[in-house]
């Protein structure tokens, strides 16, 4: 959200979701005027007929969520989310604010990303904290973690992590989003090609639909998960 | 986690074979398990326990913390001939409740009062080997505050003969139990001790290279604990492989130079030859400094005792 010729690009990557972000791309000093941007960026943004997310700091959510809870948007992804009670709070956080701000009541819905083991050993918990939750998401639970690459190419833990959330989601009730990296790509800087093999593989495990960065991995991952029919890129 | 201990390389030795543990000091271990369970005879145990007071030094002489693997079924008999002065580590192999644990720590509790040693000082290496041990992971590695490094077996040959698993494969069969087991270690913010999967198809557990290969696959994925091995061959390769290299080090600190320029402005991320660096980088680039910088300290520290050991043999 410090970039406001970002968000315009954003707009017209074809994403279906398009997520304005508080927290990893946004540097401390910048955080309160990006907060401020996020009424405009919204209306800018869903204008464009994608769907709009903001993710949140669950440690700045009163702030956060003050920033983002205005008409046009949907969901708000909650950044390294490690336990259920953050997500009833912020869930009723949200009611408030539905309520005073004339956005129809329920409508917002949650995506925790679980990035830290605390978040993932909680995960069904969390996914089954507020009925808003509508998706859960390991995020960037490899950076977050310090997870690298094994000689099989395959980032250390995170085949378990993403079948063990795959289940969770389902026993939930809620949507998986991610896509079955490998090294050595990790999301941010994966080729068309690579994004779309990511997405191949993510959807072959159970995966609905997943979040990148830059514009170019849209077209591909929305290539990759076509029926299933769910990308979201930040903003 | 308070205090990291750098365990990279361990030989488990049957306490009964005067050669194993006599020569233990010379083989550059960060430590030594003297064993009481597998490698002993039933009609020694007795025998074995008999041992294992004056084995400590002699194992730890030369600058490795000694460690002891006692038997499932005798742990108050096995417990109460090796908590003495020296010893760092009890391994209860084949763990599969908290209640073993929490009844293990209450006696070594009891015992390091009676017998001086500082008390809470002596750890429990609560070993998971068995389906029950798995599906009780959180339980078990939060029992004691004893359980300071916890994961499940980087060897997997207990675990296998339990599950019916194949041991020498050539593609990861133990996805399930060793994640199940670090995402507890990481949960309760444990030590994680597990390896990453390198195929071993011959079943050698006493070929250096291979243990190298495995050792640098676990430093590359950011581990850092081993699991030790059998065979004095294997732990050079495990010393070398899980310290960082002079590349690493010198790696890290272009990362964090590369990363201090962002300081300022509104960029959490630049490109840098096709790598990214981020905060998340230059996290990891700050954990291999400080983590060299213990292999450094602990090399000299083992270095200073063997020295110790041979002048004062020469002096005899």
């Amino acid at each position: 959200m410090s970039k406001p010729a970002e968000i315009d690009h954003a707009a017209k990557a074809g994403a279906d979701v398009i997520v304005l972000d508080l927290v990893e791309f946004v540097v401390d000093k910048d955080k309160p005027a990006a907060r401020e941007r996020v009424r405009n960026a919204l209306a800018t943004v869903s204008g464009a007929g994608g769907e709009v997310f903001a993710q949140i700091d669950p440690h700045a959510a009163g702030a956060d969520l003050a920033a983002c809870a205005w008409p046009g948007l949907s969901g708000i992804v909650v950044s390294r989310a490690e336990k259920p009670q953050q997500i009833t709070e912020i869930s009723a956080l949200l009611g408030r604010l539905e309520k005073e701000r004339g956005l129809a009541k329920g409508t917002v819905k949650i995506v925790p990303a679980l990035e830290t083991a605390q978040g993932n050993h909680e995960a069904y918990e969390i996914a089954r904290a507020s009925e808003r939750v509508w998706g859960v998401t390991l995020g960037r639970a490899d950076l977050v973690m310090d997870l690298r690459p094994e000689p099989s190419d395959e980032i250390h833990l995170m085949p378990y992590l993403m079948q063990r959330l795959i289940i969770v989601a389902g026993a939930a009730g809620v949507t998986p989003i991610g896509a079955w990296w490998r090294a050595p790509d990790r999301g941010l800087l994966a080729t068309p090609e690579n994004t779309f093999e990511a997405a191949r593989r993510g959807r072959a495990i159970g995966f609905q639909g997943t979040m990148c960065v830059k514009r170019s991995q849209v077209e591909p991952l929305n290539r990759a998960y076509a029926s299933t029919a769910r990308t979201a890129s930040h903003g | 986690m308070a205090e990291r201990k750098v365990r990279r390389s361990g030989l488990t030795m049957p306490v009964v074979t005067p050669r194993f543990v006599d020569n233990a000091w010379r083989r550059g271990c960060d430590f030594v398990v003297i064993d009481l369970e597998d490698s002993v005879p039933q009609h020694l145990k007795a025998h074995a326990r008999s041992l294992v007071k004056d084995a400590i030094p002699n194992v730890s002489k030369g600058g490795a913390e000694a460690f002891t693997r006692i038997n499932h079924d005798h742990m108050v008999e096995d417990t109460e001939a090796v908590v003495w002065p020296g010893l760092k580590r009890i391994k209860y192999p084949k763990t599969e409740h908290a209640s073993e644990v929490r009844q293990l720590d209450e006696i070594i509790t009891r015992l390091e009062k009676e017998r001086g040693i500082e008390p809470g000082t002596i750890e429990i290496d609560a070993s998971i080997e068995t389906a029950v041990g798995v599906a009780n992971v959180l339980a078990i590695a939060r029992a004691s505050p004893r359980v300071r490094e916890f994961g499940a077996t980087t060897g997997g040959y207990d675990l296998s003969r339990d599950l019916g698993v194949e041991m020498f494969v050539d593609f990861d069969q133990f996805v399930y139990p060793r994640g199940e087991a670090e995402l507890a270690a990481r949960t309760l913010g444990l030590g994680v001790r597990t390896a990453p999967f390198v195929a071993n198809t011959t079943g050698s557990v006493s070929d250096p290279n291979r243990a190298l290969r495995q050792a640098e696959a676990a430093r590359r994925c950011g581990l850092r604990l081993g699991g030790g091995g059998l065979n004095p061959a294997v732990v050079d390769g495990h010393n070398v492989g899980l310290t960082p290299t002079g590349d690493d080090v010198h790696d890290a600190k272009s990362v964090l130079e590369e990363y201090a320029m962002l300081e300022g402005t509104s960029e959490t991320w630049i490109e840098i030859e096709g790598r990214v660096i981020d905060r998340y980088e230059a996290e990891r680039a700050r954990e291999l400094l400080d983590w060299a910088a213990l292999c450094a300290a602990r090399n000299k520290e083992k270095e200073e005792a063997v020295a110790r050991v041979q002048q004062g043999t020469e002096k005899k």
